[in-house]
Parts: C-alpha cells; structure tokens; sequence
C-alpha cells in the first residue's frame, strides 16, 4: 500500500502545483521532446513554470531544481539569458566522476580533457587537508583564447559560450597558449582502444570494441563520428563548452549531471529566483584568476 | 542544419555545405529543438528563420539532433562496475551503447529519487549521478579482450602456461562431464564420475541418519552411530567420499561451485545447478574477502528466539542514513570511495554537512577522501578499532549517557509502549559461570519463577516445543520475559545495571557485561591503544551521545577484515545500540528488498529438492559435532566456522590439504581468488597441480589472473548483456529491487542448448552440462509438469513477474510504454530478446513486467523510506526486532584450535593474533619489520576486474605506495622511488606466478602527510599480470598485451599467512574474514 499511497500523493502535488499552490513533486514536468506539436509543448512549459513558484525545492534532488530553471531559461531569448556554473568546493570528493562523464559525452580521445579535477595536499601531518578543484572552460566573457586564432574558428556564441568551430580550425594551437587556465586540449585522432589485439575469433578485438569511440558526439548539435579519416574534431583543437547540445535541449550539462557530491552546479545568473544566481552572491565564492580580468562565467564556493 | 546556425548569430555565417553535411535532421526534431531554444528567440533572426526553412526542405525523417534524450534510445538497467547496483540509463546509438548515466527512479543516483511511476516518456532528459567506475562501464563490455570462444589448456603445457586452444562448447561439455586423457596427461576424472548418489530417496534417508550421527554428543554413541550408518547403506557406500566418516557425504561434494560476484538471479541458477540439480554442497562465495565479520556479526545480532531456538539471522548488517544524521562516526569505511556506495551516499553526506551543518568523524589511518571533510579525522593504530570502541562504550555508561529508556525495554511490548522499533538484552539476566565469565541467559523455570509452557511450533502448529521464559529485574524483583511478545500487559521494563544473585545463581544483566568488559581498561588506557587523543575521545563520546537518536556509527571493511574482526563490529554495533539508534531516521538502516523467487512462479522447487547433504570444504560447522573431531581433536588442522560461511579463502587451501576431503573439480565464476585475496598467490600452486584438482572449470569474460590457471574457460556475458537482480545494501532506507536486464546484445555468439539458441554465457555452460548430465530441476519440466527450463529466460522472467507483484502488484505498462519497451529494444537479437517468448512466459502479468523492466526494477518512493512517529522521524522499513547485544549462539559456539567457548558480548582482543594464539606483530617486529601494510580503494578501480578502462587509467594511471614524509625520510626514500615490500611471509617480495614466471612487488613511493606514520597503504585494482597484461597464445598466435593495463603493483602476497595453516591468509577464527590489515613489512629501496 505505500507505494500506491505515495503514487498518488505525488499526483496530488503535481495537480497543486499546476494549480499555483505550491507543494513538492518528486519529478518536474519536462519538454517532451517527441510530441507531435512542440509548439503546444512549450506553452505547456510556459505554464507550468508560471505556476510552480512556490515548489518546496528542499524536497527534490538539487538536480530536479536546476533542470526546472534551465527549462524556465530556454523561454528566454539567448541575450536575456547568462549561464553560469557554480563549483562548491565543499562539496567536490574528487571522485572525478566529472572528468569520466564528459569524456564519454563528447567521445573525448587521450591527450583530450575538457574537465580535469586538480588534487592537492596541503598541511602536514596530522593537520592535513586535501583540496579538489574541477576546472572546466571557464568560458570567459573576456576570452584570451579567442583573439589569437588566426583563422575565427573561436568565438563567444550567441549563448555566451566560447565556441569552437572545427571546420574553421587549423589546429595552430595558438588558443592553447593563450589560455591562463588551460583548458583547450588538441585532438590527435587516437582512440583508448587503438593498438589492442585484434579479434581472430576467440576475443572480441579493438575493431569491434572500438565501436563506441567511434560513434558521433554531438558536440554544438552537429554529429561528429569518429571514422577512419582524419575529419573534424581531429587535428583541432578542443575545449569545454558546457554540454550546450545538452542544456539547449533541457538537458543539464554531463559535469553536473553525474556529480556524485551535487558540487557542480549550473544555471541562468540572469533569473534572480535561480539556484545559481542565489549562489554566487555568497559570501564565500571566488574566481580563478580574476587579476587577468577575463571574467570567468565558472564561479567556486569555498 | 545545426544547433550553431540556431545559435550563434554572431559568428560567421555557415555555409551551405555545412548544412548539406548536417541533412539528417528532421522537421519534427528540429521543432523540438526550437521549442526548447525558445521559439522568441528564432524568430528575432531572419537569417536564421531562412536556414531554418533549408534545413527543414533538406530533413529526412527519424533522425534527432541529440538522439541520446529519446527513450527509444535509452534502457534502464544496473551497473556491474561494483558491487553496489546503482540504477543505470544505457543510452545507445545504432544499438551501441554511447553512454551510461543514472537512473533517476534508483534512489542510487538520485537524492530524493524520481517518483516511480512517472512516465518513461518523460524520463528522456532526466539522469542521475553515477561515479566513474559507472561512466566507464562501456571498456568493460568493449574489451578487446574479451573471450568469444571456450577455451581450453592446451595438451602437454602446464596450468597458468599461457596456452590455449579454442574448442567448441560441444565438445568442451562432453570433455567437462565424460572425462578421459584430456591434456595429455593420463586420465581426468568427468563430472559424471562425481554424479555418484542419484537417488532421491536413499540421499534424504542418508542425510538424517548423518544428523543423527552429528547431533550426538557422546562420542561413543557417535562411532556407534556410524556403525550403523554402514550397515543400513552397505550397499551405497561406494557413493560416499569415506564410509568411515559418512558425515561428509557423498561424493557428489567434491565438486566444487565457488563465484566472486554471484547475484539473485544467476544466483538462483547456479546454486539450482550446484544443489539440487547436482547434489552438492558445496557452493562458496567470497563474502570473507569483502566484509565477512560484518556480515557474521550482523547475522548473531539479528537472530531470534523462533521456537525457542536462536536461529534465522540473516547474514546481513547495518549502515547508517547518514543523510538524516546529526553526527557520525565513520569507522574503517570511505563512503566517497567506496563501502556500498559513493553515488548513494555522497549526496547525503556533502548536503548534509554543508546545509545543515551536520558533522562527521572519519577513523582510519590514511587521509581518506571522506577524512578530508570530516570535523576530525582520527588516524587510529589500525586493529584498534574494537578498542576504541570499547573506551567509547566506558565513557558512555560511567556517564550514564545511554538512553536508558530504550535499552531497559526487554521485550517487543516494552518497546512498542514506548515508540521504539527494536529491543536488546541490556536487561536480561545472564548466568555467570565460576570463573566469573558471562554463560547462559538465566531461564524462568531454573529459579521457580515461571514454568515451562508448552507452545505450538511456528512451522507446524500440530507439535509444540517447550517455552521458557527469560529473567529481568524490576525495582529488584524477577520478573519472567517473553520477548517477543506483544501484549501491551507483558510489557516489561528491567533494572539495567545488575551484578548480583538470583535464588542462588550468580547473575549480571546484559548491560553490566558490557560496562564491565568496557572497564576491563582505563579509558586513558583505550586511547593509548589506539594512539588516539583522549580529548578527542571524550569530545566524540559526548558528540555521539548529544543528538538523541540521530548519532550513528557507520562502520566496514577497516572493522572487519581483522582477526579480531567480528568482535570490533560486535563493538560498534554495541555502541549504536547504546543510543538506539536501530529504525531511526540519522540512525542504523537494515536493507529490504522486493521478492523475486515465489508470488508468480516459485523458482525455489523446494519440494523436489534432492537435499544435498554432508560436511562443506570450508567447513561451516561446529568441528565437535564432526566425525573427524573423533580422529582429529583439538587443534583442527584447518578452523573450522560455526558462525560463518562463504570463508572465500578456504576453498582452495582446503582443498589443496584435501581437508576435509579431496575434490575432483572446482568451478569458478566471476571470481579471482589469486588476485583478491590476502595472500592469494599461496592459492596458485594448488590451482596449478592436477593432482590437488584434477579439474578447473572457470567462467570469465577476459582471462584473468586465477582463470589464467583453468583447464577450460567459458567467455561470460556482461553486465550490460545479461540479467539479475542486484538487490540492496544496508544503508538504502527504500524498499528497492533492481534489475539487470540486457541493454546491448551480446558480444559473444550463440551456441544451442535444449534445442535453442543462447548466447554463449554462464548460463548456457550450465545448461549445457545440466543437459548433457539429465541434472533434475532443468530441462521440459524442469519447474515442475509442463514448466520448461532450458533457456535463460524461463527463469528470468519468471524472477521478474514475481518482483511485479511483490507486495502491492505495480500498474499495467500502457501502450506508449509497451512502445517504448520494444523499440528501445529493437537491437537485440531473438536468442536474447523475443517479445512473444517472453509474453508467453509472464502470462497475463507481461504489462507488469514491462513496467518493472522499463525502470529498471523496483524502486519504492522516497517518502516510504521514512515515517513520522510520535516520538520523531523513523525508517519506513524496519528491522522492527530484537537486536542481541548478548549472543547465547555466539556462546554456545567453541573455538576450533582449543575447545574454548566464545564470548557472547562485545569484548576488545587485539589484532595480528594467529589461530593459536600466536602474538604476530611482536615476533614481526623482532624480525624487523617495522611497518603495517593496509590496502585502500581509490574510486577508480575495482579490485580486479576494471583494469580494462581505460578511462579511469587516465584518471589514475598507477597506484603507489602511500607513505607519510616521515617515514620516507628517515628511510632515504623520496617521492617516486621504487620500493619492493618485504614481508615476513614473502620475503621475496613477488609473486610466484609458477612456470618461472613471477612478479615483483616493487611500487613507486607517493610521500604524503595524509597518512599516520608507520603505515603504509597500496590501493587495490592496480599491479595486473593478466588480464590482457601480459601476451596469451591462442591456437599458435599470440595475443599481445596492452601494458597500460598492467602498471602499479598489487600488494596482496605480502599479506601475511597464518603459521598454523601457512597456505591461508590470516583469518578472524569467529567472523570468517580474510585479514587486510594485520601485517608488517618492510620496504627495500630497488
């Protein structure tokens, strides 16, 4: 019986909540990308959102809250809208489950790492802290990457991301340089499986077990297999870019998503009920490097 | 047409050939896309409304930006990277599987969960957090190295040879079960020469008259006994291992099944095979090598008095919800590592601390990731853990800041009355004997108090059993218990701190035993022992002991894998309950699961059951009720685990001392006892030697570094290609059941068995032998008149319309869902995936079970995981009985090696203790070995099977060995040198790998300040020599080895064995664990 009775309480919140009363759902309505009218699905979103001002977020997982507010930002225009990732040191473990994500996300080969969590011991024995620090993009509003590229393959989107366009890269690796946070990796066109045994029947081989580095991202919304040529991203130069294939389809970005500690946070500084923008007015938050005066879109609470 | 073009107005503009590049995109995908890029935004641009209309002209239909997000393209199922089970969402593309994130109905990866009935539908842009082990899962299924072919040792090489030659299933079953000169080296005994008692009958008639035989105390009548065991089965003792001991049973035991991670499910399916399809006993797991103390000191906690017998206690124990708790202590265990398991209880933790300000100790000599949080980190001695716990118990009662209420509570209606879930014995009257050691609990009859009753037995209520009552004080006077009653008028509530007599009898209460076993030392003396701050000491008793109910202390494998480990968790757990914080929100969690194995279909058979019978090789029972203590006596050659089983590491030491009895063949799954084992590599001379075992069976996936010694390897499916039902862990307040079920279709072929085909897998080499040996319980009847078993689905399916209708049956998958279920499955093969088989085989309740398999399993909702009392926040699923701070069972058990009765109550006895006693660190230190080895797990691995993922070797590379500054110092070392770890029972420093082969113990020094000087820790997982490590020859060509898979070292040979038994690993003799943490080494600078 409880399972039912909790099946339809959580209805019962659902319908409250449409209704504009508040109360807590146990999951958010979201776009349902394969309906047949899209147009119908987004005024059911405008309305949904319009009316769940008074969710009792503390009853959701934090990433149900920032799902339901990067589908409140989409009904924004791109200009009226500043995404923004929050990293709370508190609560990174430095389980690097971030920097594995993001490498499967965006079929990321070795030598490519858009997110690498820094380890650090500091103290000594037995006052001792150890320090994790995730360090993305930064995705900067003054980006030092972007001018030195010789041929405009970088560029901050209309999203406020600093693009890459790979048909345009030469891989000069320029930007690479440029980076005070270094956070642009070039693509060699390996694999992790490459070099392994091959099949002759009695083990699987890496022709086939390569299969899935093989397959397409879908990185900027385009889809980029990895085939036997050396096509784009190959020989250009990677980086970051907020999973924003991802959140411009009401999907958080990897990072965040499979944050095991909830340290990555993510969201529309420009929403002033948002978690984010609520976040990076504490007191304790801080920037990488600010002195560069690169304004950095990624925030740390310390 | 791309996201770009929509988005970035700015940028220079694409051209057309871009587009062209990008044609598949249809107009319905491309709406969705602009519906969630907000439709304003769109039509603000006319050049992006023109590219608009050009992609839309250029569309084909059925293809999505971002395919990932549609639930066609999405399975929900479990993942297998280690043993916890977080739900997982396997997305796929052209039926590869891309990536793997979590499922957000599985309270695993999300904190509250997704409510379970939510839509699938709905479900496409929603995932939960799984740690990288999970992400990666994708390198373990695509390994290049994976087998795709049984195996077998090539004729005239030598076990662990590195040669093989592939042989048909076919063939390899007969081979397996007829026997004959199968390597070039004289006869191999089959499987069928073992089949050797067959008959139902004679077997059930043999089993009683063996239980007579170990009931009887007197050993004469005993020898009398067996006498008569020969006389009246004369004409079947050629069916028997030893006629003159009958008690070990028949020869059907020297087949072996051992497994490393077995779950529900295959679980089912094995043990089918291994007992009641073969008739034996001997079906081990490695529990011992994880946390076996934990879990046999859960199980003499959890017994209850059931017909007047202590009996039915799960092996099972308790974690904390940590996400409730104000303060806790977390012993031996980093939750952000490992311990069952990070994705859970990460998000609990870290909000917990940083929202609520909860705070948390951490006990372990290395500066855990976990530790790096704490309010304060409490570098112990390791093996001081018990002692600890007992200077926490002293301050708590000389302070009297237990919660008296709970623990004067001595029966099920004293609890009730006052809102407790759970009860102990802390006022019960024990008898104590005339050496002043705690005995018996005293009984009603024995001072006049109650007579005895006569009581209906629970399993059958035609005979009764005699009833006595217990014995506790109120206000001074005797009063008789019942415990489990619950007539709120039998209530009672016992005087608490008792040393005294009764009618004569010298007794003490429950909780005096412990106070007086905490009072045994000092509390200036516990810290000493400890080398903890006794500031710090009396600073975490007053914590723990200022919250009420929601202070916990959440302990594993750094409790448990001691030889003084059952009694450390005995500790801990003692000081839980002193707060009593069983039930409770922020306190103790006991795991509860959704059935799978009755309610549609009983998968059990019990009634058919040939009941295997006889003494097991890792010896799981009292030794003086064996006939070999009659020849024996005391020491036993080997221990012996009256309270304990799956003891991994004695299967294969036992069975090279053919003690108790040689065995023929060993099966092993999913296991690599070598590698995982403390000492392990003392199990590679005997896995090596066809005379010790004549044959070795493995099934494996990648040839691994104890299959690498197998006669015969069957390739495995993995877990993204196979069934089971993972279960739960004990810090999951929420009723859960998640299911495995295949996501990609199997990499491996199809072979044909009973006539159909199945993928080449576990399962199909035990159907194949079960077909080929006409095991009972398998085959056209096999569950019973009409009810098949001859292909995997016909269990699994079955499991899975039981778990649909466990409890409260969930609702019909509707149309949409039945939708999604088939195209999201549209990539699997029929050998694996037939709707109509599998509809025919769920019946009516298919809509059931595609429900369930739609989610993953079943997942109970968030809200059921708590309830509020009158008395505050409770578990929603409870223990809910009484919890043996005295254990009666535990008392009644006898030491192996000298006679001698355990201790039923917490008690601190210290670590690195051999199995006669022998007081290893003091004779190590004399031999100058001057540091205490401990392993450690970093998230990145698992222990032995995540070598392939590559992924997480680009996170971590290597292992070390992690030493503190000081120590490194004042041994020359700096970072990066490379040290080989010398030990007293390895003083070479590697391992034998045997044909000349071996490896060397030597890592590279990581000098930190996290960790306490005069320990040094090696992470596990790392240091492989197969594996696809090291170069394999199959049909004359040579399998190359991919080194990257191979760095670091492993450390576990240098674990010490025990002087009695030298081919073992230290052991705990009472909880059965294989021993981490109790040996010195020393470290050579090479």
């Amino acid at each position: 019986m409880p399972e039912i009775n909790d099946a339809q309480q959580s209805r019962r919140n659902f319908l409250k909540m449409l209704a504009g009363t508040g109360g807590a759902a146990a999951v958010l309505p979201v776009v349902d990308a394969f309906a047949a009218d899209p147009e119908a699905v987004l005024a059911k979103l405008v309305q949904q959102t319009t009316a769940s001002d008074n969710i009792d977020f503390s009853e959701l997982d934090v990433l149900e809250r920032m799902r339901f507010e990067l589908l409140r930002a989409l009904q924004k225009t791109p200009a009226e809208r500043r995404w923004v990732m929050v990293i709370d040191l508190r609560k990174c473990v430095g389980c690097h489950s971030c920097t594995v994500a993001c490498i499967a996300e965006n079929k990321l080969p070795p030598g490519v790492v858009y997110r690498p969590v820094i380890e650090e011991e500091i103290g000594e024995y037995p006052n001792v802290a150890r320090r994790f620090v995730p360090r993305p993009c930064m995705q900067c509003d003054n980006p030092p990457c972007v001018p030195v590229c010789p041929v405009d393959a970088t560029y901050t989107n209309e999203e406020g991301i600093v693009e890459m366009n790979y048909e345009r890269c030469i891989g000069c690796r320029y930007c690479l340089t440029a980076c005070p946070y270094s956070a642009r990796t070039s693509d060699f066109g390996y694999t992790y499986t490459q070099g392994n045994a091959n099949g002759d029947g009695f083990i699987l081989g890496s022709d086939i077990a390569e299969n899935y580095e093989r397959a397409a991202n879908f990185e900027y919304g385009k889809q980029y297999p990895r085939d036997e040529g050396r096509n784009s991203p190959i020989g250009n130069a990677r980086k970051c870019h907020f999973c924003q294939h991802r959140f411009l389809n009401g999907q958080l970005p990897a990072c965040v998503t499979t944050c095991i500690g909830r340290a990555t946070l993510f969201g529309d500084a420009n929403d002033p009920d948002s978690l984010v923008a609520s976040l990076i007015a504490s007191p304790n938050v801080m920037r990488l490097r600010e002195e560069l005066g690169t304004e950095p879109r990624v925030y740390y609470l310390v | 047409m791309t996201e770009q073009n929509i988005t970035n107005n700015d940028a220079p503009s694409n051209d057309q050939t871009e587009v062209t590049q990008q044609s598949s995109v249809s107009r319905r995908t491309f709406l969705k896309a602009s519906a969630a890029g907000g439709t304003a935004a769109f039509l603000g641009s006319m050049a992006v409304f023109s590219q608009l209309q050009t992609a839309q002209a250029q569309a084909s239909e059925g293809e999505l930006l971002y395919p990932l997000l549609d639930p066609i393209n999405q399975i929900y199922s479990v993942c297998l990277q280690c043993n916890t089970g977080c739900g997982i969402k396997v997305k796929l593309l052209d039926g590869v599987a891309v990536k793997i994130d979590g499922n957000p109905y599985s309270p695993m990866t999300m904190y509250p969960h997704v409510t379970y009935e939510t839509p699938v539908k709905e479900m496409g842009t929603v995932e939960g957090a799984v740690c990288p082990k999970g992400q990666s899962g994708l390198q373990s299924v695509y390994d290049p190295y994976r087998l795709v072919s049984v195996v077998k040792r090539k004729p005239g090489t030598s076990r662990g040879g590195g040669e093989w030659e592939t042989i048909s299933f076919e063939q390899a079953i007969e081979e397996i079960v007829e026997g004959g000169d199968l390597f070039g080296e004289g006869n191999v005994p089959g499987l069928r020469e073992s089949y050797a008692l067959t008959d139902p009958k004679v077997a059930k008639d043999m089993a009683a008259a063996v239980k007579a035989i170990q009931s009887e105390k007197d050993q004469d009548a005993k020898r009398t006994l067996i006498a008569e065991f020969q006389t009246t089965f004369a004409d079947y003792l050629d069916t028997l291992i030893d006629p003159e001991h009958p008690d070990l049973g028949p020869k059907n035991n020297q087949v072996v099944f051992s497994w490393g991670r077995l779950k529900a499910g295959r679980s089912e399916f094995y043990r089918r095979w291994i007992g009641q399809g073969f008739g034996s006993v001997n079906a081990h797991g490695h529990t011992t090598v994880c946390q076996g103390s934990l879990y046999f000191t859960g199980m003499g906690m959890s017994h209850q008095l059931v017909d007047g017998k202590w009996s039915g206690g799960s092996k099972a124990y308790w974690q904390a919800d940590l996400g409730n708790a104000e303060f806790a202590i977390i012993v031996g265990s980093s939750i952000f590592e490992g311990g069952y398991g990070p994705p859970l209880r990460t998000p609990s933790l870290t909000e917990n601390t940083v929202e609520n300000g909860m705070r948390f100790v951490v006990v372990d000599p290395r500066f855990s990731k976990t530790a790096a949080k704490a309010w304060k980190w409490i570098p112990a001695v390791p093996g001081s853990e018990g002692a600890l716990a007992m200077g926490l118990i002293r301050w708590v009662i000389d302070n009297e800041r237990y919660d008296a209420r709970y623990l004067s509570a001595t029966n099920k209606a004293a609890a009730a009355e006052i809102g407790e879930p759970t009860w102990t014995e802390a006022a019960w009257l024990v008898k104590i004997n005339e050496d002043g050691t705690p005995g018996k609990f005293l009984r009603a009859s024995e001072i006049g108090l109650r007579e005895k009753e006569e009581r209906p037995l629970s399993t059958d209520d035609t005979k009764t059993y005699e009833f006595d009552y217990f014995v506790a004080l109120v206000n001074g006077e005797p009063v008789a218990v019942d415990p489990n009653t619950d007539v709120p008028e039998d209530a009672i509530f016992g005087d608490l701190l008792i040393d005294g007599e009764v009618e004569g009898i010298r007794v003490k209460s429950g909780l005096q035993i412990i106070a007086d076993s905490s009072r045994e030392r000092a509390l200036e003396e516990w810290a000493a022992i400890c080398d903890v701050n006794i500031n710090d000491l009396v600073s975490i008793a007053r914590e723990f002991t200022s919250h009420g109910k929601r202070a916990v202390a959440d302990i594993h494998r750094g409790v448990s894998q001691h030889t003084n480990g059952f009694y450390n968790v005995f500790a801990w757990y003692t000081l839980n309950a002193l707060i009593g914080n069983f039930d409770w929100a922020g306190g103790l969690v006991w795991a509860s699961t959704f059935g799978t194995t009755s309610g549609y279909a009983s998968v059990s058979d019990a009634d058919k059951k040939q009941a295997p019978f006889g003494t097991t090789i890792i010896r799981s029972e009292a030794y003086e009720n064996n006939s070999l203590f009659l020849r024996d006596g005391y020491p036993a050659r080997r221990n012996w685990y009256p309270l304990a089983t799956d003891i991994y590491q004695e299967i294969a030491p036992s069975i090279g001392d053919a003690y108790p009895y040689p065995v023929k063949a060993l099966f092993l799954y999913m296991g690599s006892p070598v590698y995982s084992l403390p000492a392990g590599h003392t199990n590679i001379d005997i896995l090596r030697d066809p005379q010790k075992l004549p044959l070795f069976i493995a099934s494996d996936a990648v040839i691994g570094e104890t299959t690498m010694y197998a006669d015969y390897i069957f390739p495995d499916t993995m877990y993204l290609e196979r069934w089971e039902f993972h279960g739960s862990h004990p810090n999951v307040p929420f009723r859960i059941q998640p299911l495995r079920n295949p996501a990609i279709d199997p990499l491996v072929p199809d072979v044909t068995v009973y006539g159909q085909p199945m993928p080449l897998s576990l399962e199909a080499m035990l159907l194949g032998l079960a077909e080929r040996l006409e095991l009972p319980g398998f085959g056209e009847n096999g569950f019973g008149e009409g009810l098949p078993f001859k292909h995997q689905d016909d269990l699994y399916i079955r499991m899975a319309a039981n778990l649909a209708i466990d409890r409260e049956p969930v609702p019909d998958a509707d149309e949409e869902e039945m939708r999604i279920f088939v195209e999201s499955r549209r990539h699997l093969r029929s050998s694996v995936f037939d709707v109509e088989r599998w509809q025919a085989i769920a019946g009516e309740l298919w809509p059931k079970v595609v429900y369930v398999l739609n989610r993953g399993g079943r997942f109970q909702n968030f809200s059921g995981g708590y309830r509020e009392t009158s008395r505050g926040k409770q578990l929603g699923n409870r223990f809910g009985k009484l919890v043996n701070i005295y254990q009666e069972k535990t008392y009644d058990a006898r030491n192996a090696m000298t006679g001698e009765r355990l201790k039923g109550y917490a008690y601190y006895t210290p670590a690195a203790t051999g199995l006669l006693g022998e007081k290893l660190d003091e004779l190590d230190a004399q031999e100058g070995f001057d540091l205490r080895l401990i392993t450690y797990r970093e998230i990145a691995q698992t222990k032995s099977r995540t070598a392939s993922n590559y992924w997480l070797l680009g996170v971590l590379p290597e292992n070390f060995v992690l030493m503190n500054v000081a120590d490194a110092t004042a041994r020359g070392l700096i970072e990066g040198d490379m040290v080989r770890i010398i030990s007293p029972t390895n003083p070479a420093g590697e391992w034998d790998l045997g044909n000349g082969n071996k490896v060397p113990m030597v890592g590279k020094v990581k000098a930190v300040q996290g960790i306490r000087p005069g320990v040094i820790a090696v992470s596990l997982g790392f240091g492989h020599w197969a594996y696809g490590s090291t170069p394999v020859t199959i049909n004359g060509v040579t399998v190359p080895a991919d080194e990257r898979r191979g760095r670091g070292l492993h450390i576990n040979a240098a674990l010490r064995t025990d002087p009695h038994t030298p081919n073992t690993t230290l052991v705990d003799p009472v909880g059965g664990s294989a021993v981490f943490y109790d040996t010195l080494v020393r470290v050579e600078k090479v």
